[in-house]
């Protein structure tokens, strides 16, 4: 089961990061590239400050000040004062005997201290001198690890009292970095908390409550100019978060959610609490699953519910992705705790056709924000895609259908049936508001009907395996014929490169499908190359004239 | 906030828990008693303060049908209180305590429960690591395997309980 989670999550995260850089990566490498230039040609009397003004307002952009040039003496300095302190930590582990252990322990506490003070002096009582200061500050803090470090090896605290000393480094230098307002030292000690919570509940075996605590009330706020500090403790709370899943703490996870989202809602312009909100919300959910198998997480819901909401309210669209995940996530898990009270056994095939069904609705529910006019249906339209497509790939493997039809889980028998009728409503409630009558839309309501069908053959008759293996692979055909049609039908070189591609992959994972078996491995790749080179030369000949045909229309 | 008044407590701050560390483990060296214990080492390294022996205890696990034991099974992560007594060279245990008895001025050493299964209970007593200068822990091993001799703690417990590694040699 718990497999099954991962897996899941995996394939959640392959999907997010896709659907992220398909909606936002390309334009935003752009776009910097556009703020960074237009000074640049505006310099230069290319164009006036008016029109690079007009051409930013075109994209929506703010003009970017110039990016500060990177001061060497600083970076020089840093690098220095890191490697001073990695030294003397290194000199502690070394365990040097020809100095008494207490003699070199104080010696290290004084050159601490008159390193403190030094930093003092050339931050605040000389001018001229704050970046030395401030790195000197960096050092003393290093510093102050290793002493403590060297009094640990001399009354040998074991190495399971780690979290111990490295939580009396990290404390002891967070006035520098909040009092002295130490960007280094904020960072250093941000990343001793995340270790400190590690070792603490790794090696006492209990939920590390102080860490998000302290987080939230202590070292966020006073990172308000400082992205890379907020960033680092984002992600300690997020692996935090997920640190739960596997050891039940399901109380943590939700009290890091809640934080989270309490932080978007402060600071609603950093979309990144919002998005490791509703993140840690999944892993709390996985948490809750795992401590209580019996009782599905309806509770689940308001934090998802709220977390909609807010995508909507907000206009963020990448959130919606993780919604999305959360919500199938949800489902499936809700699903699970059904199957064990009622004692149904896993079945993999009814599970990947229920993933299958849910991105069928998801992609329903794209069809039905456009026609409608509501926000993200190409969010819903690629998330569904991409979950739907993989699933019926999978599926389309001959041998995975023998292995996987099992003993029947009602559960996911009566789920994937209920989803296949609310879908099916859906899709003839829009063909009834004629939202169906140009070619384009019917093109992509027979790729939906086509998985549809293929679905529910698998679904009721998971037994005759050669029947669905030719069902589901002409529902993948299918794909890839829509994709191309819809491609040269809207003009969108993308889309009918995608049904290029689901073609060739079909094309090759079912000549390895059918001829891996044969004892002539040499004739197989030579064959199989040949073939593969050939396919391809013709399929890229066709489609460059195809897109080319697109172009001057 | 005065910049300097921060140096200061800072200052202050740091020498105060690095002294108060020391002191804590002073104390333990200064009241605590001696007890031998019989031990097998291994040998890994620790990112933070380099070469050390694993110190694996024979009282490290307990069976608790052999001794007496207010409970026959402990939760993990609990505190509890093991009474040694000196059997021939070595200590070894006798009882196991949830809290320390006042009345009994025996040797009551503290420990938290790894894990306990089957009415065996693994115990860590906060001794099980010895640092060594770097390098010398794996020349300690191999002579200690070569001359198949087992190697001997002479550990100090104070009045709380609290224990520390006062010497490591091979018997």
């Amino acid at each position: 089961m718990l497999l099954g989670i991962i897996s899941s999550l995996l394939w959640w995260a392959v999907i997010i990061f896709i659907i992220v850089k398909l909606v936002s990566g390309g334009r935003k490498k752009h776009y910097s590239w556009l703020q960074r230039e237009l000074p640049l040609w505006e310099e230069k009397n290319i164009i006036n400050k008016e029109q690079g003004d007009a051409v930013l307002s075109l994209y929506k952009l703010k003009r970017v000040t110039a990016r500060k040039k990177m001061d060497m003496v600083k970076v020089l300095t840093l690098i220095g004062v890191i490697f001073v302190g990695l030294g003397v930590i290194f000199f502690v582990g070394s365990n040097w005997q020809r100095i008494p252990s207490h003699i070199r322990a104080t010696m290290l506490l004084a050159i601490t201290i008159a390193t403190l003070y030094t930093g003092y002096i050339f931050s605040y009582e000389k001018e001229g001198f704050a970046n030395l200061g401030k790195s000197l500050l960096l050092l003393a803090s290093l510093f102050w690890g290793g002493s403590i470090a060297l009094i640990g090896q001399i009354y040998n605290i074991p190495t399971s009292e780690n979290w111990y000393i490295i939580l009396l480094w990290a404390f002891p230098i967070l006035p520098i970095a909040i009092l002295f307002k130490n960007d280094y030292v904020h960072i250093l000690a941000s990343v001793l908390l995340i270790i400190w919570n590690f070792l603490y509940s790794s090696d006492n075996n209990i939920a590390n409550y102080y860490y998000p605590i302290i987080v939230f009330l202590l070292i966020l706020p006073t990172a308000k100019n400082l992205i890379l500090s907020r960033r680092i403790n984002i992600i300690g709370l997020l692996s935090a978060s997920f640190y739960c899943c596997f050891n039940k703490y399901e109380w943590l996870a939700l009290l890091i959610s809640a934080g989270l989202l309490a932080g978007y809602l402060a600071r609603k312009e950093e979309r990144v609490y919002l998005y490791s909100a509703c993140l840690s919300f999944i892993f709390w959910n996985i948490a809750y699953f795992t401590v209580r198998q019996l009782q599905p997480n309806l509770f689940f819901l308001l934090p998802m519910g709220f977390m909609l909401y807010l995508t909507y309210k907000d206009n963020i669209e990448k959130n919606l992705v993780f919604c999305l995940a959360g919500l199938m996530i949800g489902t499936n898990l809700a699903l699970s705790s059904v199957s064990q009270i009622v004692n149904y056994p896993f079945n993999g095939l009814q599970f990947i056709i229920f993933q299958s069904l849910l991105g069928i609705s998801i992609y329903s529910a794209g069809i039905v924000s456009r026609n409608r006019g509501y926000l993200f249906p190409i969010i819903y339209k690629i998330s569904g895609c991409l979950v739907t497509f993989i699933c019926v790939y999978l599926l389309a493997f001959k041998a995975l259908l023998e292995e996987w039809a099992g003993a029947a889980n009602n559960a996911y028998l009566f789920g994937s049936l209920i989803l296949a009728g609310i879908i099916a409503l859906l899709m003839v409630d829009e063909k009834n508001s004629g939202n169906f009558k140009n070619k384009s839309r019917r093109i992509e309501l027979a790729a939906l009907v086509a998985a549809l069908i293929g679905s529910i053959i698998l679904l009721v008759s998971p037994r005759t395996v050669l029947l669905n293996t030719i069902a589901i692979n002409s529902v993948l055909v299918v794909f890839a014929l829509s994709s191309i049609f819809l491609g040269v039908e809207l003009k969108k070189p993308p889309i009918f490169t995608l049904g290029i591609l689901i073609f060739a992959l079909f094309i090759i994972t079912r000549y390895i499908d059918l001829t891996w078996a044969l004892k002539e491995k040499s004739l197989f790749f030579i064959v199989g190359g040949l073939v593969i080179l050939s396919i391809g030369t013709l399929l890229e000949k066709q489609r460059r004239k195809i897109i080319e045909r697109m172009k001057p229309e | 906030m005065n910049k300097k008044l921060i140096f200061i407590a800072v200052s202050f701050l740091w020498i105060a828990v690095a002294v108060g560390l020391v002191i804590s483990k002073q104390h333990i060296i200064r009241t605590g008693k001696t007890v031998f214990l019989e031990t097998m080492p291994v040998d890994p390294r620790d990112f933070l303060r380099g070469d050390y022996v694993i110190l694996r205890y024979k009282i490290s696990t307990i069976d608790l049908r052999q001794i007496q034991s207010e409970e026959s099974y402990y939760g993990q992560g609990k505190k509890v209180y093991v009474k040694l007594e000196p059997r021939e060279r070595f200590w070894e245990v006798t009882a196991v305590k949830t809290k320390k008895p006042v009345s009994d001025n025996g040797i009551y050493i503290k420990a938290r429960v790894k894990y306990c299964y089957n009415r065996k209970l693994e115990l860590n007593y906060g001794i099980e690591s010895y640092f060594v200068p770097e390098g010398e822990g794996k020349d300690i091993e191999k002579n200690m395997r070569g001359n198949k001799s087992l190697v001997e703690v002479e550990a100090l417990v104070d009045t709380s309980g609290n224990a520390i590694i006062k010497k490591v040699f091979a018997r």
